[in-house]
């Protein structure tokens, strides 16, 4: 009874956090006036956007994809042409996801005959090529025409680029707590003991390929709509590939607060030392991401889970000693 | 009419042939033990029947559908779950989770997990693992996975079960257990088919047993006239014994 207490109390606070944290990230244009902190905070979205959505595949399903950059550059570049075309820009946003999905499902089925490291290699392969093809057929910087400089805003920038991170976030969590999560996450552990069950591997995974692809699209989307000038095959660069997968390893794979703690740390510790040391975070991050995988697997996720379990074994104690009876002589 | 009716099945690694025109029938309700010597084909039979290798030629009938060459959950679909020899169980998820996945999917899918965990628990129940449901798969013993692989083929409501030595490495207590286990399974409906290194496990089992050498079937008959066989003994012990 007590322990049932406990756990409605404990998804009471959590409720309570996370309506708390909507309404402050809601309210932050209309308190904090200030662009480089909504620019910050429009980062921290589109990373932990990235991230959960990598995760997907890669954290859930155990897919290690190093092409993610593939989608969200396609995601990009389709929202890009069509919105500077004069399309509304929602539906060429979903234009975008919708191209992200469809290059992902025509990679997806010959990229999953691979296994395992295979088709890490592949898929890194493919998005360089992509990412190479494009540069090619897209030379020319692409900037905001003047109309759009001088109506240029950054607010609802912000808002597009937090309704995208919660909808990755809300959709991944309703995912992975369904029948098909379950089955996700059953290839992942072991493949052949999944398919002996009624799992089948192959559409599993493309469905967290396809829900991966969908939302990273959606990121290349809001990049596109928040960029003043870029070059086109600049979000092909596996640099967003390598940013999103170590964000979730940091924050922990195959969890749904991973990439979100993730996010929030990688862009806020990229500013701190990007001031100090320019380029050099890049190298700090690598020690960090090595250390994570060898001594965190579960990320920061881990440390809080571990450092809660601690407590409660103290508290345990504690309760174990006052239960014993007070004049024993010891 | 049979329950599974295999014909003329054959299956090669490059020049070795594995399984050879291999034909053989189970009726419903029947124990059936599959022995033989190392190498003999007993675990390329069962990955033919389950569809984790396909077949150069021959039939597979199931329940008067062939089955043969169709993907290893299409096979679990249609009601033939199988235990592995090493067994793969889902490391990190808890045994309640592992047996889950093989009611949710397996012949009866359903969407409502819920109820799924509820008759999840039954499995574990009837293989005796229901205390053990809140424990991670990788911290259990070989005696827990082997009974927790148990648990998630019949969470699948199966109508054929495969066994893959399930009875190896188990101690004697062990193995008498799992064999009454066996039987209970049995006496529930579900056709089995027992492959098993250890004769003396399978002889007190099964109704039938068919003997495998080389890919081929050299036997086939009650325990008793099995024992008998010369060349069963032959394949087993060598020619000076027969």
């Amino acid at each position: 009874m007590q322990k049932k207490g406990s756990q409605v109390s404990k998804k009471i606070a959590i409720s309570i956090t996370i309506v708390l944290i909507l309404i402050a990230t809601a309210a932050l244009p209309l308190v904090v006036k200030k662009d480089s902190t909504i620019n910050l905070a429009i980062l921290v979205f589109l990373y932990v956007t990235l991230s959960s959505s990598w995760n997907i595949l890669g954290g859930y399903a155990g897919q290690t994809n190093l092409g993610h950059a593939a989608f969200f550059g396609l995601g990009a570049l389709t929202t890009r042409l069509l919105w500077l075309s004069g399309r509304p820009f929602i539906l060429s946003l979903l234009a975008g996801a919708c191209v992200a999905v469809g290059f992902a499902l025509l990679i997806g089925i010959p990229a999953f005959k691979l296994r395992g490291v295979y088709f890490s290699i592949g898929t890194l392969a493919l998005a360089q090529i992509l990412y190479i093809t494009v540069g090619n057929v897209f030379p020319m910087i692409t900037s905001l025409p003047t109309q759009a400089l001088i109506t240029y805003q950054l607010v609802p920038r912000y808002y597009l680029a937090l309704v995208l991170a919660l909808l990755t976030i809300g959709t991944a969590y309703l995912l992975v707590n369904s029948r098909l999560g379950l089955g996700m996450m059953a290839v992942r552990e072991e493949e052949d003991a999944a398919e002996s069950l009624g799992v089948s591997a192959l559409q599993h995974k493309l469905l967290a390929l396809s829900a991966s692809a969908f939302f990273a699209g959606l990121a290349g989307g809001a990049f596109a709509y928040y960029h003043v000038g870029y070059y086109p095959q600049f979000p092909f660069t596996p640099v967003w590939t390598f940013d999103a997968v170590m964000i979730a390893y940091i924050g922990g794979t195959g969890t749904i607060v991973g990439p979100i703690i993730g996010g929030i740390f990688y862009v806020v510790v990229k500013e701190l030392l990007a001031l100090k040391l320019v380029e050099l975070h890049l190298i700090v991050f690598g020690v960090l991401f090595i250390l994570a995988v060898l001594f965190l697997p579960g990320g920061l996720v881990e440390v809080w889970s571990k450092i809660q379990t601690a407590f409660a074994r103290r508290a345990r104690g504690q309760e174990a000693q006052a239960a014993l009876p007070r004049d024993t002589g010891i | 009419m049979s329950f599974l009716k295999v014909e003329r099945l054959c299956k090669s690694f490059g020049g070795l042939m594995a399984v050879h025109n291999l034909e053989f029938e189970i009726k419903e309700g029947e124990i059936i033990g599959l022995i033989g010597p190392n190498g003999s084909g007993k675990t390329t039979t069962l990955n033919l029947i389950t569809g984790f290798l396909k077949p150069n030629s021959g039939t597979i009938i199931f329940a008067g559908e062939n089955v043969a060459g169709l993907p290893p959950y299409r096979v679990c679909q249609k009601g033939i779950a199988r235990t592995f020899q090493l067994t793969k169980s889902f490391p990190n998820f808890t045994a309640l989770q592992n047996v889950m996945v093989g009611r949710v999917y397996g012949r009866e899918p359903t969407t409502n997990l819920k109820a799924a965990a509820e008759e999840a628990r039954e499995s574990l129940q009837r293989v005796g693992l229901l205390d053990k449901e809140k424990v991670l798969a990788k911290d259990l013993t070989l005696m827990e996975r082997k009974q927790l692989e148990l648990a998630r083929a019949l969470a699948t409501k199966p109508r054929l079960l495969l066994l893959d030595e399930l009875m190896a490495g188990l101690n004697p207590g062990e193995a008498e257990e799992a064999m009454q286990l066996i039987k209970q399974i049995r006496d529930s409906g579900v056709t089995i088919l027992v492959v098993e290194h250890i004769v003396k496990a399978i002889l007190g089992l099964s109704d039938r047993i068919i003997v495998l050498d080389y890919g081929e079937k050299i036997a086939e008959g009650l325990p008793e006239e099995i024992v008998r066989n010369p060349q069963v003994i032959e394949v087993y012990l060598g020619k000076a014994h027969a």
